[in-house]
């Protein structure tokens, strides 16, 4: 097996290699500062379209330097550090919440020719791929980071020594962990028929329209948007800062710029997920070259316009779907989604098994879908028997209340 | 193979250092002018009267033990799902028993109620029954002026 690298960083490190790698870097870190930019803008253009309003129109054309103005603004705004907050934790929360934002996109490959070569291209005498770095264990790196990002929310709920933030803190690591479990099962399904955890050989096998979609089953790919949404804590999974009931969630103590950095990791996340969702299912930049005299730009705009589909369907849902309860929620994450996805990665790790030793896929899909059955009937069992004896317990303890009513 | 690792410690340092160079540009141009009033902790204008909880319900707890166990079970099928080809039908068993181990445990712990969240629809059938005459006009009634400054009900600022 062939470990995937960037041949860039194969040989000795000179100079030429360290301007190359500093010229990736800040080009990621610019394209996605203006990226979020331009997200916060359409997320509220396009939900006061949906909403028959105007949205923001006075900054710049249509309104485009919007966040623009909004960031200059917190710079200029009264940073407060509450009386009863753990100052060093609730300093820290911040970085912990964007510096993972940030590095997570360092393994999405945006271009590079995956049809005729190997997704490389020449600059100034090396071959490097479109991509800031591809570590051989990308997707584990994603999976950590976004563990990481946990911790900044977490940390800033607790260190605000504030009701609010603490609810909201301890309700989005429970969702964020809970999620966290079945985006991990979905992906483990992408390894087997990419067969690496490097996002780049990831996207290479699937070139040529052998999208991860359609090769694994469409199921584990509805499970990763449904599981990044609640991840991301976007609505319909925003409990994490239900205005109605937590103020502002976790991030209730911050502001000034203190806030701008979480919001700018909100968005940031919401980018790189929809960026990992086209790596890991939709080919990355895979798709037709149109004109061969501008081969190079089409992987990217392909990748850019996946891309987009999926920041439109995440305005989409906020702008169309309530947001659901805290018990279905935990329901949804943990009874349906995590069973589901593990069933899903054994029917497909038999199937291949089975089509390397010959096997007919008729009894092996019978095999296994009966057993499936069987674990979701002792699954169901176990639910039903769980709810009996809640409210039989509770049921019991009001007819007890009732009774020194009476007397 | 670390060399990989180069440009995302660059983006690291960035990142940290974009971050850090904010906060120093928000103090060089936010004003300071700290108050009683905007250190407390939020509480929707009123004077926290108790402290902040320091125990929350343990269901959440629960989960994060139940999790980690989980997330290491997923971990363990990551290094099997990229090489189950070469490992063929021995490892698909392998990962099978596996799998019922961890399916199995899965079952107990929902069976044992411990993923069980919110409240059943007849007990809040039951609670509305029982409450419902008395609950008639929720609002600053019930609120009271607990936490408020006797002799100032409006809070500095208001009209």
């Amino acid at each position: 097996m062939v470990i995937a690298a960037d041949p860039l960083l194969l040989g000795p490190i000179g100079l030429e290699v360290f301007l190359i790698i500093l010229i990736k870097v800040v080009a990621s870190f610019v394209l996605l500062m203006v990226s979020v930019m331009l997200m916060v803008w359409f997320e509220r253009k396009l939900i006061s379209d949906m909403q028959n309003r105007i949205g923001p129109d006075v900054a710049g054309p249509w309104g485009i330097l919007q966040t623009l103005a909004d960031g200059i603004k917190l710079f200029f705004k009264e940073d407060l550090i509450p009386e009863n907050a753990d100052r060093p934790v609730f300093k820290l929360a911040p970085y912990l919440s964007l510096v993972p934002a940030f590095l997570v996109f360092a393994i999405v490959p945006i271009g590079g020719d995956f049809r005729t070569g190997d997704g490389t291209v020449g600059w100034f005498g090396h071959r490097t791929f479109l991509q800031v770095a591809d570590p051989p264990m990308g997707i584990l790196l994603f999976l950590a980071l976004s563990s990481v990002a946990v911790y900044g929310v977490m940390l800033a709920g607790w260190s605000s020594g504030s009701k609010y933030p603490l609810l909201g803190s301890v309700r989005a690591s429970a969702q964020m962990i809970s999620y966290e479990a079945a985006l991990g099962l979905a992906i483990a399904t992408v390894f087997l028929t990419g067969g690496s955890l490097s996002t780049h050989e990831i996207v290479s096998s699937q070139s040529n329209w052998n999208w991860n979609v359609a090769t694994t089953g469409v199921v584990p790919f509805l499970i990763f948007l449904v599981a990044g949404t609640a991840e991301l804590n976007r609505p319909p999974f925003d409990l994490v800062e239900a205005e109605q009931e937590l103020v502002g969630g976790f991030h209730t103590e911050y502001s000034s710029i203190r806030f701008a950095l979480f919001f700018l990791a909100e968005f940031m996340n919401v980018i790189t997920m929809s960026a990992i969702a086209v790596t890991l299912f939709l080919g990355g930049p895979d798709g037709p070259i149109l004109v061969e005299q501008v081969a190079w730009i089409w992987p990217i705009l392909w990748f850019s316009l996946k891309l987009l589909a999926f920041l439109f369907s995440f305005v989409w849902l906020r702008a169309t779907l309530p947001r659901i309860r805290y018990d279905q929620l935990m329901d949804l994450g943990w009874k349906v989604l995590i069973p589901l996805a593990l069933g899903w990665f054994l029917l497909i790790a038999a199937l291949n098994v089975g089509r390397d030793r010959g096997w007919s896929p008729v009894p092996v899909v019978l095999v296994s879908v009966a057993v499936l059955w069987a674990g979701a009937a002792m699954l169901g069992g176990a639910v039903r028997k769980a709810r009996a004896e809640r409210r039989a317990i509770e049921l019991g303890s009001d007819e007890v209340l009732d009774a020194g009513d009476g007397a | 193979m670390l060399g990989q690792y180069l440009p995302v410690v660059a983006l690291l340092v960035l990142a940290a250092l974009f971050a850090a160079l904010s906060f120093v540009a928000s103090r060089l141009l936010a004003p300071r002018r700290p108050h009683d009033r905007k250190l407390a902790p939020y509480e929707c204008g009123i004077i926290p009267s108790r402290e902040t909880p320091e125990r929350f319900p343990v269901r959440f707890y629960l989960v994060a033990m139940i999790f980690i166990v989980f997330d290491i079970e997923i971990i363990f099928f990551y290094p099997w799902a990229v090489a189950h080809r070469g490992i063929g039908l021995f490892g698909l068993v392998a990962v099978l028993i596996f799998s019922v181990a961890v399916f199995e445990s899965f079952v107990y712990l929902i069976g044992n109620g411990a993923l069980e969240w919110g409240p059943i629809a007849e007990v809040r059938q039951a609670v509305s029954r029982r409450f419902g005459s008395e609950v008639v006009r929720p609002g600053v009634r019930q609120v009271g002026l607990e936490g408020r400054d006797a002799g100032n009900p409006t809070i500095e600022g208001g009209p």
